[in-house]
């Protein structure tokens, strides 16, 4: 955990120079009230404090067996949470071109066959299912609008 | 109007076929969503929030509000049956509830845990309609500076009793009123944070953000567990706990109403801290405190019933002054907004009705709720035998669905694998993620007071003082700051944390 709190302090410190930088660029205050960069201003300033404070203490306190837990995942954990992200991330980048219905037949179906090892039809099973049960409750029943791609769907 | 003819119309709107199916689907889904391991109140109400969006204003609440005691259901029976909580607040029901299961007792758990919550959720509701009504009205004499105060007391609670370190808490919601930031600022209407980014200017939504940091990071760290679960079977007859059983728990069921419903009530506190309170409460007066942690009954329904009349007591601040004290009600003020109505003081006079009729919702949906979700524990049992390789992508298909449907843009979809992957290390790093996310809705409410404060004064700071209301309530915010700093007080807090942990 000290390791955490130094990478968050060291965080903290970016995030509230970044504030504090930007704030400038907004009037400090107005006629009688504070102006737009009043808070952004206050906010980097504290949170400054904060992260010093942080890091401070992970060199002043006595490290407890907590301390030594590690922030990141182990590295099977690294690679399935990755995977999520990654095919997660393709989703949204891809979700105008393919269509609401295919992208998410399609990150089930690479979930479940890579991430999870079922094998491809029973994978294909699913995909087909869970997007057929999104169409039907969202799109059918809802009548919510998604992206259609360019198979029509 | 008084309050009782309002309530009878309350009732009168809320008992015609289509409110009372809307009630019903509320409490099986909000149980449904509930249920599954990690997702508490909030994730779930943002998470099936777009169900609602094609429904008038009364309905969709009414819908929303048993989503939310639904869930707080759901997550009692996760933490019975499997021992691994659904949210923070049934962290203490596992801690009796799974050993009761364990010598063969989940039915009486269950039994007593919906007893337990329907008594409090009918008690706290009851609460609700007379402590509103007046602190509406009496709100309706606050002033811009006394809204400031009361914002910054909100905060200072989230802040003190958001998790183990008060630094790191603070850190948290900095961050969380830093967001806030993001958007259009209302002094002089400049883009702040938007770097030139259309979907930026009206803000970051909290909804997404919610199921961002409480949807997404849970699945993460779901994911990288490998979560296996193993929920203990229980047969229809054996969820009903015996009449002494029942007798025996009588007055932990009646403390747990009364400190769920004024913890819940406190801006800041919610359901969590409403049901560690009670535990304690439950274990110093038992008489035999020792036995406590090998499944007694009384540790199972007195914290069940004060998170249960939390939920209740949460909606007094929500609805009497539009301040949302905890995560689950400050998506609650996003779906009002989102349905055209202004959260505040003015909502029981501008909306009388609505309001009403969302009040005697919840006192339809209680009774909904013990009389569905009793019979149904085997079902949502069996849910739990779903491998989670097959309930995480659903969920993450959900969260896509909820966060795309706010304003159909991909845009919000990124912006919550964003806060998902923050409120993971969030996770690992032990920083809380509770005090960021009401800091994300009260940073610009606390702004824009403070604004009007000082523009009504002509810059007098003193404003805040010279109001009566406004100083008693900086007053209480100067006692909250030095209370924590004395070492009792410290130490009381570090026992629920570690608790907590």
């Amino acid at each position: 955990m000290i390791k955490a709190d130094r990478i968050f302090g060291v965080i903290g410190l970016l995030l509230s120079l970044w504030s504090f930088l930007e704030s400038r660029r907004w009037d400090y205050m107005a006629e009688y009230s504070p102006g737009p960069g009043f808070f952004p201003f206050w906010l980097g300033l504290t949170l400054a404090i904060i992260s010093c404070y942080l890091l401070y203490d992970t060199y002043r306190r006595k490290p407890s067996e907590e301390d030594h837990k590690s922030v990141l995942p182990r590295k099977q954990a690294l690679y399935r949470i990755g995977s999520i992200m990654l095919v997660f991330t393709g989703v949204v980048v891809f979700m105008n071109t393919l269509g609401f219905t295919l992208a998410i037949a399609l990150f089930v179906a690479t979930i479940l066959y890579v991430l999870e090892k079922y094998n491809i039809y029973k994978s294909i099973g699913y995909a087909i299912a869970y997007s057929a049960t999104v169409w039907l409750v969202f799109t059918y029943l809802l009548e919510m609008n998604f992206p259609v791609g360019f198979l029509g769907i | 109007m008084d309050i009782f003819s309002s309530l009878m119309q309350g009732f009168a709107t809320c008992l015609t076929p289509y409110n009372l199916w809307m009630a019903a689907l509320g409490c099986f889904f909000g149980t449904l969503v509930g249920i599954l391991p990690g997702l508490g109140a909030s994730a779930t109400i943002a998470m099936l929030l777009p169900i609602t969006f094609g429904m008038d204003a009364t309905p969709a609440m009414i819908m929303i509000c048993a989503i939310y005691y639904g869930a707080m259901y759901g997550g009692s029976t996760t933490s019975i049956l499997v021992n691994v909580p659904g949210e923070s607040s049934s962290v203490v029901t596992a801690i009796e509830g799974y050993k009761l299961a364990r010598k063969g007792k989940a039915g009486t758990a269950l039994g007593l845990s919906a007893i337990g919550s329907f008594f409090a959720g009918t008690v706290g509701t009851i609460f609700l309609v007379f402590a509103a009504v007046p602190l509406a009205e009496l709100s309706l004499k606050f002033g811009p500076a006394d809204f400031f105060s009361l914002m910054l007391m909100g905060m200072l609670t989230i802040i003190f009793v958001g998790g183990k370190s008060i630094p790191k808490s603070l850190m948290s919601a900095v961050i969380g009123l830093m967001i806030g930031c993001v958007g259009t600022d209302i002094v002089q209407g400049q883009p702040r944070f938007a770097y030139g980014v259309p979907e930026l200017l009206d803000g970051i939504s909290f909804i997404t953000m919610v199921m961002g940091t409480f949807g997404i990071s849970e699945v993460l760290v779901s994911a990288e567990e490998f979560l296996k679960m193993e929920p203990m079977k229980v047969k229809f007859s054996e969820l009903f706990p015996s009449f002494a059983e029942v007798w025996q728990c009588r007055w932990a069921i009646v403390r747990g109403s009364l400190v769920g419903f004024f913890v819940g009530s406190l801006p800041g506190s919610g359901a969590s801290i409403a049901s560690f309170i009670e535990y304690g409460v439950e274990r110093s007066l038992h008489k035999d405190p020792g036995s406590f942690g090998t499944g007694v009954i009384e540790g199972v329904a007195g914290p069940e019933s004060a998170n249960n009349a939390a939920t209740s007591g949460a909606m007094v601040p929500l609805l009497a002054l539009g301040i949302p004290g905890t995560a689950s009600t400050g998506v609650m003020l996003g779906a009002l907004i989102l349905y055209g109505l202004q959260p505040g003081p003015m909502l029981f006079v501008d909306n009388g009705p609505f309001v009403w009729a969302v009040i005697a919702s919840m006192f339809i949906g209680n009774t909904i709720l013990i009389f569905m979700n009793l019979p149904m524990v085997p079902l949502f049992a069996s849910l739990l035998r779903i491998p989670y390789a097959l309930l995480y992508p659903a969920i993450l298909i959900v969260c896509i669905i909820g966060s795309y449907s706010l304003s159909m843009s991909v845009f919000d979809v990124g912006v919550m694998l964003i806060f998902g992957i923050v409120g993971y290390f969030m996770k690992k790093a032990d920083i809380p993620a509770a005090p960021m996310l009401p800091a994300l809705l009260l940073g610009p409410m606390i702004e824009r007071s403070l604004y009007q404060a000082l523009n009504l004064s002509h810059g007098n700071m003193m404003t805040f003082i010279n109001h009566p209301i406004s100083a008693t309530l900086l007053a209480i915010s100067t006692l909250m700051c030095i209370a924590i700093g004395f070492k009792s007080v410290r130490k009381t807090r570090a026992m629920i944390q570690d608790d907590d942990a």
